[in-house]
């Protein structure tokens, strides 16, 4: 129920930002599908530099485990904040590629 | 194909498995897959598996539940020994001496209780736990840990040549369906099957 909820709060807001980029701004229903299509870009990159953030700090971990004798735990790379950085470091480098592209 | 259309492919496939976790019983589901039944039934004793104290060397809501549920099973008459296990963290005591103190003041006989306080990982946990039992003649024992990590630590110890009864503290399949709960849930199940993952790969399982 909560969720449902949560989806027709976000379906309706979406629909009422269209409605305003539409016919406010005189936005083009080709540029959204390009936008959408940007949207995924991002999301696909971040899913990139966390799965790449994760296997670094694996990596890191049994190594740094090998080079000292220490234990170390692997729970360090569990931190939900890995994903958020994640998200920011595939945005950045999505709009690094757009400000780059000739 | 080129590498924003891969990004994209990505982006989508992420986007399906948030909005799937989130908003539908998948999580639930796949937990009910992943966990192992309670089976409790008499046994020769009690190991209580370690999670983590918290910063200012109190037990963690985890610890609290399994060292709850532990002494509730010793109470049912279960098993005669009760093993507590957890490291130190710090300079602080260990987590398997707060979780005995505590057993204590609760009324469990000091002599009944065993703890384990030099194991840091599952893996550790059955050697060790293995090494304080054995000479005992202790074969079969009752498993606590929460039930996504059950089958991990459950092959461990039968690897270490226990029966184990698994006494799961939770039953995570049965959470709430709240969208920030399911995706809560989601993420233990993937970190669990990394973890199990990594115990296949390097041989533990």
């Amino acid at each position: 129920m909560d969720g449902l909820f949560i989806l027709l709060l976000v379906g309706l807001t979406s629909v009422g930002a269209y409605w305003v980029g539409a016919k406010g701004f005189g936005l083009s229903g080709r540029g959204l599908r390009r936008a959408v299509e940007r949207v995924l870009e991002c999301v696909g990159m971040m899913l990139v530099f966390l799965v790449g953030n994760l296997a670094a700090g694996i990596v890191a971990i049994l190594a740094a485990r090998a080079v000292t004798q220490q234990f170390v735990s692997l729970y360090l790379i569990d931190d939900e904040t890995l994903v958020i950085l994640s998200l920011l470091q595939g945005f950045a480098f999505q709009c690094w590629r757009d400000a780059s592209a000739p | 194909m080129s590498w924003a259309r891969i990004c994209r492919l990505l982006g989508l496939a992420a986007l399906a498995v948030f909005l799937t976790s989130a908003f539908t019983p998948l999580p639930n589901l796949l937990s009910r897959w992943l966990t192992i039944p309670r089976r409790l039934e008499p046994a020769e004793a009690i190991v209580v598996l370690g999670t983590r104290l918290t910063a200012d060397w109190e037990l963690s809501a985890a610890s609290l539940y399994r060292t709850r549920y532990g002494i509730v099973l010793y109470r049912r008459g279960l098993a005669p020994l009760l093993v507590f296990t957890g490291p130190a963290r710090g300079e602080g005591p260990a987590e398997a001496t707060v979780r005995a103190e505590l057993a204590r003041e609760l009324g469990i006989p000091a002599e009944v209780i065993l703890t384990e306080a030099g194991a840091k990982t599952t893996r550790e946990e059955a050697i060790r736990v293995g090494a304080l039992l054995r000479p005992r003649g202790i074969r079969k024992i009752l498993l606590v840990t929460n039930s996504l990590h059950m089958a991990r630590a459950r092959g461990l110890f039968e690897r270490g040549g226990f029966e184990v009864l698994a006494a799961p503290t939770d039953d995570v399949s049965k959470a709430s369906g709240e969208p920030e709960d399911r995706l809560q849930l989601m993420r233990q199940i993937l970190g669990e099957l990394i973890a199990q993952l990594y115990y296949r790969v390097a041989g533990y399982l």
